[in-house]
């Protein structure tokens, strides 16, 4: 177990002791939000970046100086759906289908390898939600891949709300063939529209509750009911976005009718059919996570929900105007996430745009723009250094820095 | 109710069986009595793991440790029978802090998953095998504690095994100790809620906070209300990183310092068991365990963590002497077989140390209890010989009057 714990303490006695600046110099730099810059200086500081530019740019008095000749440095990148190092059995809480007051935070755990083989395909933030076998399986959280201490990990608890639509959920549930009832999987739902009337029925449960509350009225709900509805009141007020998960083109029509009918504004997630709803999409005024938009088929369960995901997805969305970010999601079939946006760049999208939707986009969605998917003074020092345009296949990430810290794990 | 009134309900509820128990052979713990005074010998008593007696004098009365080395007057000394154990080394009798005695059936009440106000002393069988056979490994006393697979499961008791022979009866030595919580796999039933650790942890969240706001009522109410207030321990069974962090985030809402047991992957968590003031309650060692087990007691002491061991008693010293090897001080694994489960089931005041006023529960040795090769001699409970043989008896006072009758006749 020292063998394991000793990367974090090497990595925790550099953090500190990174208090000298410590200049990148010589690699093609790519901001997140502008054009690349040749032959870049980036200046890191206390976990920040204290300046970035050309070869001109003033290098302080004292800096370490590392040469990235040939390399290309981006800003870290964020994935915004990440099925993450939650067990399945942990990540749905099976034994109802409502518990938005659950929170995915209390599942982690934050030296699980997963974070470090994220880490070291260049992400640096993730989006964890609960998992895909509930209708409304909790709250997730915004978490750094790598941080000194398992709390300075966290950069958002409770960030969004996951529902999830299609015949998933409603997976294992059954109905009562006679006999005893002797099994919490004796229920609804256990069809697609059972799903969609449990989303409703929550909705329409919270609404009641908001007009009580407003009303003066004394609850008869329960303790937990009144928490759960909460939850959902905040989603109705439009201070906690809602993620839908909607997968084939029946279930996004339904996620867009659902957040009409409540006036919400959700984030369409997975959306592999989205190619055939893009004016809808672009109507509703709705940001869409593409979850692995270099695989042809939807793997495991989900893959009944029929959907038929298209190479061409993100390029319509983005001839549309629909604001998108590229993840792995939930499907099976994906890829690194850098690997997943090179597959865009190549059926249309330019360089710019595809890293836009793995850095700045994502940072936006998840509300850490201030901090994270941008090279800029002030920001946070999360950047990756790879070994040649990232939209090689063969290209590697060299260096992985998460707030001035060297987190690159070499054999 | 409050939790006191509550304890004495249940000890109401348990009154007729103990009663009915101790008519038998001695259920309950013997009631004071005055009985000839013992005398106990040694090359070195080991009262608590950082002190001891050289040479070792201790004398035992009533079933108490009464005065210990110089402190004993000569009076008493020539009026008690003496047991003398030449050259032997002494220690507390063990404490097993956490155990289901073979009972695990008894003891899990698997239907719901908050059982929070079951009693393990309701489960315990006085004539229970494993029970009797605990004296065979130096443990004088016991946690039997509620099973693992419910997330609130309950509360346990501290039992003692029988005085008198192998068959006599054991007894209930406190009825509620501390408040057992499970996160581990087992308690994630997949046919009934909770089936996940978010699960799990949003019940244990809830319950606490609606006994707080009065909305969780009764008994239920009253345990969960108890454990917040730090009026019982917490000992939360955890093993991977995920569980314990858990277990530490909701000790720290609660504002309690929580017993963590299992605690598989507690050396990757010492910081935060640090941080928080956990204890740990560590399963059995053995040797062909990888290092950071063998050495995680070593780490756990340099960071400042309790710990004890619990599982089988069989190997509850060996683990000990395996702690000692890879690092540990002897002070720690002889606290962690003694004193610490003693402190962590609220029990310090009697159990796991030979002060004055506690106990007398000691487990005699032919040289350092944490070397496997010196052998375990005797083993007393309340100042009577559960198992082994008995020091040299001599008994100045019964020798006097046989001479006098003597000299009578």
């Amino acid at each position: 177990m020292l063998r394991r714990a000793l990367p974090f303490v090497v990595l925790a006695l550099s953090a500190v002791a990174q208090d000298a600046p410590v200049v990148y110099r010589g690699a093609q730099l790519w901001p997140g939000d502008g054009a690349p810059i040749a032959d870049a200086v980036l200046v890191i500081q206390n976990g920040r970046v204290q300046n970035v530019g050309g070869k001109s740019t003033t290098i302080p008095d004292g800096a370490r100086i590392v040469e990235c000749a040939g390399a290309v440095i981006t800003p870290g990148l964020i994935d915004a759906a990440w099925a993450g190092p939650v067990p399945v059995a942990d990540a749905n809480e099976q034994s109802t289908e409502i518990t938005p007051s659950l929170h995915v935070l209390d599942n982690l755990d934050p030296q699980h390898p997963a974070f470090a083989r994220v880490r070291n395909t260049g992400v640096t933030t993730v989006h964890l939600m609960p998992g895909t076998r509930s209708v409304m399986g909790g709250l997730s959280a915004v978490l750094q891949t790598w941080a000194s201490d398992p709390t300075s990990m966290v950069l958002r608890d409770e960030a969004t709300l996951r529902l999830v639509l299609g015949a998933e959920p409603s997976m294992g549930n059954r109905a009562i063939r006679g006999g005893s009832v002797d099994s919490i999987y004796y229920r609804r739902p256990t069809t697609r529209m059972g799903v969609i009337w449990s989303a409703r029925r929550a909705f329409f449960d919270a609404k009641e509750q908001i007009a009580e509350t407003q009303g003066g009225q004394k609850t008869t709900r329960t303790a937990q009911e009144q928490r759960d509805l909460s939850v959902l009141a905040r989603v109705l007020q439009g201070t906690l976005p809602l993620v839908t998960t909607a997968r084939s083109e029946q279930d996004l029509r339904t996620a867009l009718r659902l957040a009409a009918e409540f006036g919400y504004t959700p984030v369409i997630d997975e959306a592999q059919d989205a190619y055939m709803v893009v004016d809808e999409l672009q109507k509703s005024r709705v940001v869409v996570m593409v979850a692995a938009p270099s695989a042809n088929a939807v793997g495991g369960p989900a893959g009944q929900d029929g959907a038929e995901p298209r190479y061409s997805t993100l390029k319509k969305l983005q001839d549309a105007g629909v604001p998108f970010v590229i993840t792995t999601g939930t499907n099976q079939n994906a890829v690194d996430l850098v690997r997943e946006a090179m597959f865009a760049h190549r059926f249309g999208l330019t360089r710019e745009q595809a890293l836009a939707a793995v850095t700045t986009q994502p940072a936006a969605l998840l509300a850490i723009q201030d901090r994270k998917g941008r090279l800029a003074a002030g920001m946070d020092a999360d950047f990756v250094v790879w070994s040649t345009d990232p939209f090689d296949p063969a290209s590697t990430p060299t260096t992985v820095v998460i707030r001035g810290t060297d987190t690159t794990q070499k054999p | 109710m409050n939790p006191s009134r509550r304890s004495s309900a249940h000890v109401a509820t348990l009154l007729p069986f103990l009663v009915a128990a101790t008519l038998q052979g001695g259920l309950l713990a013997q009631s004071p009595q005055t009985t000839q005074d013992l005398l106990v010998t040694c090359a070195s008593l080991v009262v608590a793991p950082d002190t001891a007696i050289t040479p070792g004098v201790m004398l035992v009365r009533d079933g108490k440790v009464a005065q210990l080395g110089n402190e004993i007057p000569e009076e008493a000394r020539a009026r008690a029978k003496v047991c003398a154990f030449d050259g032997a080394t002494i220690v507390p009798g063990f404490v097993l802090a956490h155990s289901t005695l073979g009972q695990e059936q008894d003891l899990a009440e698997r239907a719901v998953a908050l059982t929070p106000d079951l009693l393990a002393a309701e489960a315990f069988d006085p004539a229970g095998l494993v029970l009797r056979h605990l004296p065979e490994h130096g443990f004088t006393s016991c946690v039997l504690s509620p099973s693992s697979t419910n997330v609130a499961g309950g509360i346990a008791a501290l039992v003692e095994p029988g005085k008198v022979d192998a068959r006599s009866l054991g007894s209930l030595r406190i009825a509620e100790t501390y408040a057992k919580f499970s996160l581990i796999a087992a308690a994630r039933n997949p046919e009934r809620q909770p089936t996940s650790l978010m699960g799990a942890m949003d019940l244990l969240r809830n319950a606490f906070q609606d006994a707080k706001t009065g909305q969780l009522t009764g008994s239920e109410g009253a345990a969960f209300t108890a454990v917040a207030r730090g009026e019982r321990r917490a000992v939360v069974h955890a093993d991977t990183r995920a569980e314990i962090l858990a277990a530490l985030t909701l000790a720290k809402e609660l504002g309690i310092e929580p017993v963590i047991a299992g605690a598989a992957e507690a050396c990757d968590c010492l910081a935060e068991l640090a941080a928080a003031r956990a204890a740990v309650i560590l399963p059995p060692m053995q040797p062909e365990q990888r290092d950071e087990q063998l050495m995680l007691p070593a780490r756990l002491e340099q960071a400042a963590i309790l710990f004890c061991f619990a599982g089988s008693p069989a190997l509850a010293r060996s683990s000990a002497a395996l702690a000692v090897q890879n690092g540990c001080s002897k002070k720690a694994a002889l606290a962690a077989l003694t004193r610490t489960p003693a402190a962590l089931c609220a029990a310090e005041t009697t159990h796991g140390s030979l002060r004055r006023g506690c106990d007398a529960d000691f487990v005699v040795f032919d040289g350092d209890p944490l070397d496997l090769s010196s052998q375990q001699l005797a083993v007393y409970g309340d100042g009577v010989l559960l198992f082994g043989t008995a020091g040299t008896s001599t008994d100045k006072l019964a020798d006097k009057r046989a001479s006098l009758q003597k000299e009578t006749l």
